[in-house]
């Protein structure tokens, strides 16, 4: 496969070239391995799976992907740059924008001002003309809260509008925090288990969200999900690891089939 | 009954019966209630930002009040000395974000508590090395604060307000508004929130740690400027400042650690009571209460609201 | 063709009550100014209001406003849109969505090319949707989003006339195959492109729209069997929307929100009938949830909920309330306390006394002004409730707040209005006067009869239905039993008709308005009433083990058992009182009082689905109990003072096993008419 030529998907969208590649990247906490040798690539405008058991390292791959964790070994290339040693927020700089397991907002703050906060890379007036409300500076948060209004349209979430996130049920905070990754339009979107927690009704419009974002807006995703039957639907590509292995790596049909797979499976279930 | 008599009577009959003193009682608690809130202040910004209890907040008082006078009696102009002054707290607050808090970061409180202990006595001797031990005063005419004082006469009595004191309740109120417009209404007001709610998804939506550290050691050190030139101004620079630093401690835990309405209600409250009690209770306790009488309240405070009058209350559902 | 033009009787009309009985033909109403579409009306209305809002939708967090003129705009471009996609006269448009201002408009657009727009329940499943789509064979649908779309394709082998969807939110439809598939505003770029081409032929469709072609069909969600589709002429809708607009007074400076389902024949008169007759603003939402926060951001004049809405509010404020301070807590139950006594008398325009009014001003400011601005109703100068019953309290609450709260009694068949209350003559336990234009007549049956010029054509496709609801001259039969209150002039409903008997002298048998009047106390969990054909009427009683429980324990009343509990003389004593008390108010009801109840028993067991005596949802089967409890009824009617009895039980574990007892059979004081007492 070469690298910068896309393919088709099953369902006839055109994926294109790497976005993000990683080349045999080990992490160690002390003297646990928490990802062996393991070498990924994510393609522009495609939905990634990362899946696995329990503590096979998959939250590891997504906290060196956005610079939480830096890898030993290994190395990682971003839109055909080698990628140095990157703190959180320079990654967040470049474009890539995350959620968490276990729904990290800023639960003291409103709906809105989480999705405003997500913004804060594209805020660039000078604090001084935002403290006088005046010239640029508004018109600057004029536009912000305009992109902003579409994304909370986009994700129907115009009823909580206002509402403090730390009162909101589990399923509506996970949408605010999607909607606080999209508000800075990133062009690599990750997922932490988006769905977990969530009951059917919750988890199939999380799914039509997740599917709508790459079909509306192009944004690629690498998400981690636990539940198969929704990785299986909404998934181009699947890598799956286990203990901190890469054990297969293909389209979702090609991953089911393969027996190291299900023994993963099978062993923890 | 002579006891009870001073406890419960007395101190009430002679507030009505000279109410121009009690006025000047009130106002007294008032001002320096001001500075108390304006030291906790300081607290509460660093705290709520990086969750580290900044012992060395005291220090920086006495050690930005040391500048700007040391400065001064080098020979600078006092204006260009404030400017200079400003300009070390902000050195101060890189200094402290690069060479301390990027080294601890998810180390325990305790450990960045014991930094900011080891800060302040550096910050003591880096003092004393440069500008001396011995005792300063303020240069208050130099920088353009007003000195002498009015006189009223309500109830037919007598109320003294100092210039310098009603400069200082000013300057307090223009900071405090200040501060708070500047955390509310701006981005980066909006990313300090952030970070004080959850610093991994800060993080994650590209605000930057160290950027925030920065600033918020930057305004706690403006703060204790503002504080150690008003309470200089009053007394002088020495020190031995640092103990009334302390008083801060109690204000917190009166307001609560995050709230910064708290802090400045808190600090009037200590304010307000400690001069009341002074005057009106302290002879039947032998006087000294001043010393003593906020660490009182903050411990009832403890025994029955541990949050404070404006702490968070913890809003989470499971 | 053209209408006859007549005299313009509006004056006499929209004073007619008619009472009962009587015989009058309906008047032929002919329009005013050929204003005889709705399509014509919008036309109208960009001509004399054109800068004026017509449509309001919050979008992006602000609300978004269209003037008349601009619908009008809008509405020609789809119309010519459409004409290019091929639509004929007299096609059926299916509507699928929320309410959105673009929704409203195409059925606008629809009218005007000569077909027929019919809006359908946005929340029916796919098997409820395909019987609609396929009874009136739509040729086009136009759906809201890709959610309605999908239920469309769903069922879109069953649908043989199905030719074109047309979608408003083009979000996910990218994918979709577009060869049968248009978006709303693509279809309005086409017609407003092919404009010289389309605009002569709009207009001669226009002109073979008259006041007796349809202007929409409704179906009915028929409680059995499938669902009718009620053909409903501009005449229905322009006559209905215009003397109901006089009777309250609506004009074009009146604001609605529109929230209730498309599909409802109430939504299409206020948010078209009557929004196109006056020229007022209809606004709609932003999202179905944030609807009571809209509804405080526009403040309505003119609003309609059914009961459950008012009820579900007070619940919110009452619970709002308890989480208050004691402060405010104090106020809000004085000020409502003086609310209760005062308000509804000050909007019926009684006389109050000036303590009292200032007391009341003073509330008003403190604590009905700022609850009136939480709730939406600020402005509401007109508001309607209907469907089913509302509480006393709960419709006294907001008239206490100077809300002005009215009832009316409708059906889809009449284009709504059947009867109305008048400002000043409200009342919680009627449904109102006729309507303006409606005439009213009680069948020997109870039976409510109507004729308007709001009464529907006809079913669609279904000859007998049609037949066998309204005869010749044009009476429609509700279904629905009631009688006119002597004293005020107004009509009660009684009960559905099929379940309204006779007694033996020829007075009305409703056994569910009276065992409800029992039910109200809390002693009484169910009553079954007889006496069908007989002379008087007798009664079971069931009690309320938890209430009567409760009470027996305050009073030291040992019982072991449900039966022993029924058997106590104390407690035949409390429920004899309330049999009585029950007397008594239907003594009062001229129609109703031969029911009262001249003798009861109390059940030795509870009635229980599991014995076949009540339905899961816990409706008695009468039949059954006719059979089981024979000996009880026999006793009831043979004036016996005591029966014993053995009955058959099913347990919890399905064993079956008897009871038996003795029980005790009271006499009930029944009162005189009180026509005759006087």
């Amino acid at each position: 496969m070469s690298f910068d030529v896309g393919y088709t998907t099953a369902d006839g969208r055109t994926i294109g070239g790497v976005l993000m590649e990683m080349k045999n990247i080990t992490l160690r906490f002390g003297g646990v391995t928490a990802i062996k040798n393991i070498s990924l690539d994510i393609r522009e405008g495609e939905i990634r799976a990362i899946i696995g058991p329990n503590g096979a390292g998959k939250t590891s791959m997504l906290n060196v992907i956005n610079g939480f964790y830096h890898p030993q070994e290994g190395e990682i290339i971003f839109r055909g740059e080698h990628r140095k040693r990157m703190r959180p927020y320079q990654a967040a700089k470049q474009g890539i924008s995350r959620t968490f397991q276990n729904v990290a907002l800023f639960s003291g703050m409103t709906t809105l001002d989480n999705i405003m906060a997500g913004r804060q890379l594209k805020m660039h007036k000078n604090f001084l003309w935002q403290m006088l409300r005046y010239g640029p500076a508004l018109n600057e948060e004029i536009e912000h809260r305009r992109k902003v209004e579409e994304i909370i349209d986009f994700l129907e979430i115009q009823a909580i509008r206002k509402t403090p996130v730390g009162s909101l049920p589990y399923g509506l905070q996970k949408r605010v925090e999607l909607a606080r990754a999209l508000a800075a339009e990133p062009s690599l979107l990750l997922l932490d288990e988006p769905m977990a927690g969530m009951n059917v009704e919750e988890k199939e419009d999380m799914s039509r969200f997740i599917l709508d974002v790459n079909d509306e807006f192009g944004t690629t995703i690498a998400l981690i999900e636990h539940d198969m039957g929704v990785v299986m639907d909404l998934a181009d590509r699947v890598v799956v690891l286990d203990y901190g292995k890469k054990i297969a790596d293909g389209t979702p049909n090609e991953v089911q089939k393969n027996q190291d797979v299900i023994d993963a499976y099978l062993g923890v279930a | 009954m002579d006891f009870l008599y001073s406890l419960f009577v007395g101190p009430f009959v002679d507030m009505f019966s000279t109410p121009d003193f009690l006025l000047q009682v009130l106002w007294e608690g008032f001002v320096t209630g001001t500075l108390y809130s304006l030291i906790a202040l300081g607290f509460v910004l660093i705290f709520k930002a990086s969750g580290v209890f900044n012992f060395a907040q005291g220090i920086m008082v006495v050690f930005s009040a040391l500048t700007l006078v040391g400065l001064y009696q080098a020979g600078v102009p006092a204006y260009l000395a404030l400017l200079l002054a400003v300009g070390v707290m902000a050195l101060l607050a890189i200094g402290v974000e690069r060479l301390v808090l990027r080294h601890m970061v998810n180390q325990p409180d305790i450990i960045l508590f014991m930094a900011t202990i080891g800060l302040s006595y550096f910050l003591i001797g880096l003092g004393e090395f440069i500008f001396g031990g011995e005792t300063k005063s303020m240069i208050t005419e130099q920088l353009g604060l007003p000195t002498g004082s009015t006189t009223f006469a309500p109830f037919g009595g007598v109320l003294i307000l100092q210039h310098i004191d009603i400069a200082a309740v000013v300057i307090a109120a223009v900071l405090v508004a200040g501060l708070a417009f500047f955390f509310s209404k701006t981005r980066i007001g909006r990313a300090l929130r952030a970070v004080a709610d959850d610093h991994q998804a800060a993080l994650s939506v590209g605000i930057s740690l160290n950027q925030i550290w920065a600033i918020v050691w930057f305004a706690a050190g403006i703060v204790a400027l503002a504080t150690g030139i008003m309470w200089g101004a009053r007394s002088d620079v020495s020190f031995a400042l640092q103990i009334v630093a302390l008083k801060a401690l109690p204000v917190l835990i009166l307001g609560g650690f995050t709230s910064i309405p708290g802090a400045i209600v808190g600090g009037l409250i200590i304010g307000f009571g400690e001069k009341l009690f002074e005057v009106y209770w302290g002879g039947l306790l032998g006087g000294g209460v001043e010393g003593w009488f906020a660490y009182v309240i903050a411990l009832i405070f403890l025994l029955f609201r541990p949050q404070g009058l404006f702490g968070d209350k913890i809003i989470e559902r499971v | 063709m053209r209408v006859r033009v007549g005299v313009s009787q509006q004056g006499c009309l929209a004073t007619l009550r008619w009472r009962s009985g009587g015989n009058i033909l309906t008047s032929r109403i002919a329009p005013t100014g050929g204003l005889d579409s709705i399509p014509k009306l919008l036309a109208r209305n960009a001509r004399e209001f054109g800068d004026r809002p017509a449509s309001r939708e919050k979008e992006f967090g602000i609300w978004q406003s269209w003037t008349w003129a601009e619908v009008a705009e809008e509405v020609n471009a789809l119309a010519m849109g459409l004409l290019a996609l091929g639509l004929n006269a007299n096609d059926h448009v299916a509507i699928i969505g929320r309410n959105r201002p673009a929704l409203y408009w195409s059925m606008v657009s629809i009218q005007s090319c000569g077909a027929v727009p019919v809006p359908i329940y946005q929340d029916s499943v796919a098997e409820e949707m395909a019987y609609v789509l396929d009874h009136c064979s739509a040729r086009f649908v136009i759906a809201e989003d890709q959610e309605q779309v999908d239920k469309v394709l769903e069922v879109q082998e069953r649908l043989p006339a199905l030719e074109q969807i047309i979608y408003y939110d083009k979000r996910g439809m990218r994918k979709y195959d577009h060869t049968a598939m248009n978006a709303y505003r693509d279809v309005q770029e086409e017609g407003r492109a092919g404009h010289y081409r389309l605009e002569p032929i709009l207009q001669e469709r226009l002109k073979s729209v008259n006041y007796d072609s349809t202007c929409v069909m409704l179906y009915t969600s028929g409680t059995t069997g499938r669902p009718k589709g009620v053909v409903l002429s501009n005449r229905n809708i322009i006559e209905a929307s215009r003397t109901s607009a006089e009777f309250d007074h609506l004009n074009a400076g009146d604001s609605v929100l529109a929230y209730l389902p498309m599909a409802w024949v109430g939504d299409f008169i206020f948010s078209i009938g009557q929004c196109y007759w006056t020229g007022f603003c209809v606004s709609c939402p932003e999202s179905p949830e944030t609807m009571q926060e809209d509804l405080r951001e526009i403040g309505p004049s003119y609003f309609f909920a059914p009961p459950r809405f008012f009820e579900g509010l007070l619940t919110a404020v009452m619970i709002r309330m308890e989480d208050a301070g004691p402060m405010k807590r104090r106020m809000f139950s004085y000020f409502m306390a003086h609310a209760k006594k005062v308000g509804g008398r000050l909007l019926d325009g009684k006389p109050v006394s000036l303590i009292d009014r200032l007391k009341y001003a003073l509330g008003n400011i403190l604590v009905y002004g700022p609850l009136r601005n939480r709730l939406g109703m600020s402005r509401v100068r007109v508001g309607y409730t209907a469907g089913e019953a509302i509480g006393p309290e709960i419709f006294e609450f907001y008239r206490s707040l100077g809300i002005n709260l009215k009832q009316l009694y409708g059906q889809t068949e009449a284009s709504v209005y059947i009867t109305v209350q008048p400002d000043g003559e409200v009342r919680p336990d009627t449904v109102g006067v006729p309507a303006p234009g409606v005439e009213i007549r009680i069948g020997e049956t109870g039976e409510v009869f109507y004729r308007s010029a709001g009464t529907f054509v006809e079913y669609y496709k279904n000859p007998e239905s049609t037949k066998s609801t309204k005869d010749p001259e044009g009476w429609v039969a509700t279904g629905d039993a009631g009688f006119f209150d002597e004293e005020t002039g107004h009509l009660k409903i009684i009960d559905r008709a099929k379940d309204v008997g006779k007694m033996a002298d020829g007075s009305l048998f409703a056994p569910k308005y009276v065992e409800n009047k029992l039910k109200f106390y809390a002693n009484i969990l169910e009553a079954v009433l007889f006496g069908a054909e007989t002379d008087k009427c007798t009664a079971f009683i069931n009690i309320d083990m938890s209430s009567v429980g409760n009470w027996a324990e305050r009073n030291n009343i040992g019982y072991s058992s449900y039966q022993e509990l029924a058997g106590h003389p104390k407690v035949l004593d409390a429920i004899q009182a309330h049999v009585e008390e029950v007397n008594a108010s239907l003594a009062n009801d001229p129609m109703l009082n031969g029911c009262q109840i001249h003798r009861f028993l109390i059940l030795h067991k509870e009635l229980d689905a599991d014995d076949g005596e009540m339905t899961r949802t816990r409706k008695v089967r009468r039949r059954i109990i006719d059979e089981k409890y024979a000996d009880l009824i026999a006793a009831l009617a043979d004036g016996s003072t005591e029966i014993s009895t053995t009955t058959e039980v099913t347990y919890e574990d399905g064993r079956k096993g008897s009871i038996s007892a003795t029980l005790e059979i009271r006499d009930a004081k029944v009162f005189p008419r009180r026509a005759e007492a006087a």
